[in-house]
């Protein structure tokens, strides 16, 4: 299995990423990749990503600013409408590390 | 899986003048029903204006109003179908617009723990045929008996 790290973005930092991370981990499971995922809210982001290591965003809600760190819309997981979407866009990023 | 769905947080018909009405009103039954403390529906407001919760599924809107962790006394998570479809701001673009028919209120206590019910409601959200039922309850006893069926069970 691959390693990888995604940070999880949605309004309270808490509730909606926590269910797109489940979901992460359990779809890029089925990839090959062991993911670890950290959950922030917006204003956040910049401190969590400090700890360093992340190789994606897994925006809910939207992050504006950039970070040098590839971001992925991920709210289509939540409406599970372009879920399939959402993950080929996490391991394009992935696969091309 | 402890109980997350209350007859008290289930209902349909409701009449709100908007999204601000809508989470004053079904907030305060939280509150009523002693779910949540005098803090919820003023946390839940200023989140939803901060960041929205709408969501366009398939073939309906929704929105997921909520807060977690110390306005919150016991975790729960209310259904309600309102009577006529309230403007919501998109949680992924607040900037689109989401005409939301059912609103999902949560209060989450700690997610981690609640982390089951947070993906059992992600899991309806995501279920076609899930939601067309949801939609197609008439009474509150409908409903509820829907929302038992998959989220508490």
């Amino acid at each position: 299995m691959k390693r990888a790290k995604i940070l999880c973005v949605c309004g309270s930092g808490t509730v909606s990423s926590a269910m797109v991370a489940g979901k992460l981990k359990e779809k890029l499971a089925e990839k090959g990749y062991d993911v670890a995922t950290v959950e922030s809210s917006p204003p956040g982001v910049e401190s969590a990503l400090s700890a360093g290591g992340f190789d994606l965003i897994a925006c809910v809600s939207p992050v504006y600013e950039e970070f040098g760190v590839p971001k992925v819309s991920a709210v289509g997981m939540l409406t599970g409408m372009s879920e399939d979407k959402v993950i080929e866009d996490c391991i394009a990023i992935l696969d091309a590390r | 899986m402890s109980q997350a769905i209350f007859e008290e947080l289930v209902d349909v018909g409701v009449e709100t003048e908007d999204a601000i009405d809508a989470i004053r009103q079904l907030g305060t039954r939280f509150e009523q029903a002693g779910f949540v403390k005098d803090t919820y529906v003023e946390a839940v407001t200023a989140r939803e204006a901060e960041y929205p919760t709408g969501l366009q599924l398939e073939d309906m809107g929704i929105c997921m109003p909520h807060t977690k962790g110390a306005h919150v006394n016991k975790p729960a998570v209310g259904v309600f179908k309102l009577k006529s479809p309230v403007t919501f701001s998109h949680m992924g673009d607040p900037d689109t617009k989401v005409q939301a028919e059912l609103v999902f209120m949560m209060a989450i206590l700690n997610p981690d723990e609640q982390l089951d019910l947070l993906q059992k409601v992600m899991k309806v959200f995501t279920n076609r045929q899930a939601m067309a039922e949801f939609k197609a309850a008439q009474s509150k006893q409908e409903l509820l008996e829907v929302a038992k069926r998959y989220i508490d069970s």
